[in-house]
């Protein structure tokens, strides 16, 4: 039976194996995203600045600043990454990537007289 | 008139009628006898004898495939479809009219049954049109269904090439029943609800066999306010409803169960719907309201929830009404409110209204500072008023009105009022030696009444006993007095309820039935009455019209007779669903929903709470009723603090807590307490003669916004009239 | 000479200058139709519009239309009225007011309608259907 207990007690890693590398692939791909984002502007006009690009980019990261489980972080890192390859490559839209700024996401009313005036339950 | 037309004609006796499966209130001594056992598919069943075969099977979980049955009507067997196999007889038995005998063994699977029903089946199918396709019937058809279970699997039909199919010429039975008359089996079903439940006589057989016909012996219209239902009982398309033909089929549309409230029956039904409309509305069983049937208006007035609907709310701008945002009007009319001070403030409710708009709406106006809150029928105040509910309720419940043997009407048209429960004023004629009396105008009420005058002052007459009906009365074992709601609105209301609270004591000394039978019934005829005033809505309109507010509220009040003449300085807000004579005098309408499209709470004449099923979203910019006022309490600075439904039911709670108690009556006994009270009343009877709104079928079609709304409802108006004016 | 040092274009200019009424109208022309031509006015339309021809230029662009003044540059094609249109689409060679032969239909009398797409007058479509709920008037 060791070799079944074995078996769940190392999970395979995704990429990195321990902490350490996957701070620094974060970093890296934060480090990549920063560098790239001039060049993402200029190809695509969009209607913000660069400045707030970078405060996006930052709170994207630190949206998942207290995941622990470092699958779930080698997920996400793969996740920027195909992200930053579609955007740099165009497949991803002008409109796809205003997304990231929610610029023409309006929030449902909460309050009763909101619901009830928009005609919202 | 024969009291039982069709029993002398299927040659039955009236004590073998309960024993066949009519229900009357005969069978339940029987439960005391002997039971027998019979076996059905070798599973022993006890049964009471004279149960018939059909039923026996059905308590035993089989269920014998039938066309002319039903357990509502008499038994005529005519249709031959639920011969069964019974051990040790020669031939196949008709089980709907075979009582059992002692150790019977049935068999409802053996390969005599089945050939027979294949017999039968393909008899039926030799002269029934294969038009399915395009039959209204389709998908809810019995001879449908049971061809497919029971039928041949292959035709032997070859005669199409030589004499064909039967055909019959179709009949135009008025504006609601469409008739395709070659799909007829003769099951005779219509013709027996007509005369034993409608109290009609119009529809009948000509002919013999093969050429044998249903309709009405001459041309004529069947024209009846329980007319629909014939459509439910036919097994198949010959008659089906005209406003829906070609509409819809049964399986696309949405189902939701609901309560009927164009009368105070509270009938239970089910909404069809599809693409935002509704199609039709059917009725759900319920045997304490309903049990079955359905009243025309219910049925066939849903068309007027399409028209003249209010789907905007709208602000009287230069004497025109015009279509604005709910924040111009809510902020128009909260302006309004915000002027009110102390008891300047009115409300007038409709007969439509549910009880969580009602509670919302007593609620805001009592915060204003405001008491008077009128319903569109007031009750007097004198006596005990409104304080003690067994004064305004059909105490004896709709199912308990079958039991009495002499019934008192006092100045109401039950038939036109209240039709579910005349059909059980018929059926306690019919099966149980009822005796009616009437104290009002000479009306139809589709059995034979006596008639006492329509002088108000009878009351005190039979009180007194210086009436020759009194003997009848003071004879009777379960007496009951049911007094229309109508006549409260007299001048004189006060006394007329005080007076049969009296006549109502005196009888009740001396009834010899069990504890809870109660003689005095009030029949109202608005939905919305019972729950108006077990919340409080105490005032009448002449109190309204006194005070002269400054603020004068119409929750749905159509059909109030107010005239802007009568508040000349007033500011009218309007919240209803249909525009019609409340919206037309209102500063600012407010746009609510229709009974289809909300939640809501209402308790019928006997007390029974029950609520209606939201089917669709209201129309337009129109919101539920009570959401309206609340929000409305918002902008006017007096927060109501309910959010949702739950919150709005849990304050309808504190206030009357049988009104979310959904399907149950509240039983109220305070009559002797009422008639202490009541023995304050002073005054005297008008001399005026009591009179009836409802006294003839063309009266029956119209009497709220949604069925004046109706053009269906119109046509049954024109209908009606025409074919009085020929009759005469 | 002339032609080897190039001064024909210099007197071809001149030339086309003069016929569209000195420097400034020739600049106002080339402003609003980014381009000078020269050729004879074959007739103007009721509604302004002037149209020419010079054979010089090959087929395609030598009828031309030089459109009413006041609109200044909001010409469009579809400002062409209905008799022009065929003389300057090669349908014909005669101009509608030499042209006798030409069939006067009813429907011809009635006024010229440009295109009104992106005016107030577009033409916007609507349901023709029966609304399912039908609203109260007042």
């Amino acid at each position: 039976m060791a070799s079944v207990s074995a078996t769940t007690k190392y999970v395979r890693p995704v990429l990195s194996l321990n902490k350490n590398e996957a701070r620094k692939r974060v970093l890296a791909l934060y480090k990549l995203w920063y560098q790239e984002i001039p060049q993402i502007l200029l190809d695509t006009s969009l209607p913000v600045t660069e400045k707030m690009c970078f405060d996006k980019l930052r709170e994207e990261f630190r949206k998942n600043a207290n995941e622990t489980d470092i699958r779930v972080i080698d997920f996400l890192i793969i996740k920027g990454e195909q992200d930053l390859q579609e955007t740099l490559e165009k497949w991803k839209n002008k409109g796809q990537l205003m997304d990231y700024f929610k610029v023409t996401v309006e929030k449902k009313p909460s309050d009763f007289l909101g619901k009830f005036l928009s005609g919202q339950d | 008139m024969l009291r039982l037309p069709l029993v002398r004609a299927t040659g039955l006796s009236s004590s073998r009628l309960g024993a066949v499966g009519l229900h009357t209130t005969g069978s339940k001594s029987q439960a005391s006898q002997e039971l027998v056992e019979v076996f059905i598919d070798d599973k022993p069943v006890q049964v009471p004898p004279g149960t018939t075969v059909l039923q026996a099977a059905a308590k035993a979980g089989v269920e014998i495939p039938r066309f002319c049955y039903h357990e509502r009507l008499a038994v005529a067997g005519n249709c031959r479809m639920c011969l069964v196999e019974i051990e040790k007889q020669i031939k196949p038995v008709a089980a709907c009219a075979m009582p059992v005998m002692k150790g019977w063994r049935v068999k409802t699977n053996s390969d005599l049954t089945r050939k027979a029903r294949e017999g039968v089946m393909e008899f039926l199918l030799v002269n029934h049109p294969l038009d399915c396709p395009i039959c209204d019937q389709g998908g809810e058809c019995d001879l449908q269904d049971q061809s497919m279970a029971f039928g041949n699997d292959r035709s032997r039909f070859t005669d199409i090439e030589f004499s064909g199919k039967r055909a019959v010429e179709d009949k135009d039975i008025g504006p609601l029943i469409k008739t395709v008359m070659t799909r007829c089996i003769h099951c005779t079903r219509c013709i027996r609800f007509a005369s034993e439940v409608a109290g009609l006589d119009d529809l009948g057989t000509t002919g013999r066999g093969n050429d044998m016909q249903v309709g009405t012996y001459v041309e004529k219209m069947f024209l009846s306010e329980l007319s629909g239902n014939v459509i439910d009982l036919c097994p198949v398309g010959a008659l089906t409803n005209k406003p829906y033909a070609f509409v819809a089929r049964p399986w696309e549309n949405r189902r939701t169960d609901s309560i009927d409230v164009l009368d105070a029956v509270g009938s239970n039904i089910v909404v069809s719907s599809r693409t935002g409309e509704v199609l039709r509305i059917l009725p759900r069983v319920n045997e304490d309201v309903n049990e079955e049937w359905l009243s025309d208006k219910s049925r066939f007035a849903c068309d007027g929830l399409k028209r003249q609907r209010i789907i905007t709310p709208m602000i009287k701008i230069a004497g025109k009404l015009q279509s604005v945002a709910w924040e111009d009007a809510l902020v128009t009319a909260a302006k309004a409110l915000q002027t009110v001070a102390g008891n300047e403030g009115a409300v007038i409710a409709g007969k439509l209204a549910d009880a969580e708009a009602l509670i919302a709406l007593k609620d805001l106006f009592n915060k204003l500072g405001s008491e008077v809150l009128a319903t569109e029928q007031g009750f007097p105040k004198d006596g005990s008023g409104i304080d003690l509910r067994s004064s305004y309720l059909l105490n004896n419940t709709i199912a308990g009105i079958e039991e009495a043997d002499v019934v008192l009407l006092i100045g109401t048209n039950p038939r036109y009022e209240a039709p579910l429960v005349n059909t059980r004023l018929r059926k306690g004629y019919l099966h149980g030696e009822q005796t009616i009396a009437l104290i009002g105008p000479n009306i139809d009420l589709s059995y034979e009444y006596e008639n006492l005058g329509d002088s108000i002052d009878i009351i005190t007459k039979l009180k007194n006993g210086s009436h020759p009906f009194s003997a009848t009365l003071k004879n009777a074992k379960k007496p009951l007095i049911i007094l229309g709601a109508e006549q409260l609105t007299r001048k004189d209301g006060a006394k007329i309820v005080s007076e049969t609270q009296a006549l109502a004591n005196t009888l009740g000394n001396n009834v010899q039935a069990s504890e809870d039978w109660k003689v005095l019934n009030v029949l109202h005829t608005n939905a919305s009455q019972v729950a108006a005033l077990d919340l409080g809505y105490g005032s009448t309109i002449e109190d309204v019209k006194q005070q002269q507010p400054k603020v004068l509220f119409l929750l749905g009040a159509d059909d109030a007779n107010i005239k802007k003449e009568d508040f000349p300085n007033t500011f009218i807000i309007y919240l209803g669903s249909h525009g019609d004579q409340g919206a037309t005098i209102a500063d600012v309408v407010l746009a609510g929903a229709a009974y289809t499209e909300k939640t809501g709470s209402y308790v019928n004449t006997e007390g029974r709470a029950q609520q209606t099923g939201a089917a669709l979203t209201p129309p337009g910019m129109a919101r539920p009723d009570w959401k309206v006022i609340r929000a409305l309490s918002e902008i006017a600075g007096h927060r109501l603090p309910y959010d949702n439904i739950t919150e709005v039911r849990s304050r309808l709670e504190e206030v009357a807590p049988h009104i979310v108690r959904y399907g149950d009556v509240e039983p109220a006994n305070f009559f002797a307490q009422a008639h202490e009270l009541a023995k304050q009343t002073g005054g005297s009877f008008l001399p005026d003669p009591v009179d009836i709104k409802q006294k003839t079928l063309d009266q029956f079609f119209m009497t709220d916004v949604i069925s004046r709304a109706s053009p269906t409802m119109a046509k049954c108006v024109q209908a009606a009239i025409k074919q009085r004016q020929t009759e005469l | 000479m002339a032609r080897v040092i190039g001064l024909d274009k210099f007197v071809r200019l001149i030339q086309i200058i003069r016929h569209n009424g000195g420097i400034f109208k020739s600049l106002r022309a080339l402003y609003l139709r980014e381009e000078l031509k020269i050729g004879t006015l074959v007739g103007e339309d009721k509604y302004g519009n002037r149209y020419y021809e010079n054979n010089e230029y090959f087929i395609g662009r030598n009828r031309w239309i030089e459109y009413a003044d006041h609109v200044r540059l909001e010409y469009d094609a579809s400002q062409v009225p209905v008799e022009w249109y065929g003389w300057l689409h090669y349908k014909t060679d005669l101009p509608p007011h030499k042209d006798p032969n030409r069939p006067k239909y009813k429907w011809m009398l009635q006024e010229h309608e440009p295109n009104l797409s992106g005016t107030n007058k577009i033409y916007v479509p609507y349901s023709t259907t029966r609304p399912k709920i039908e609203a109260w008037k007042p």
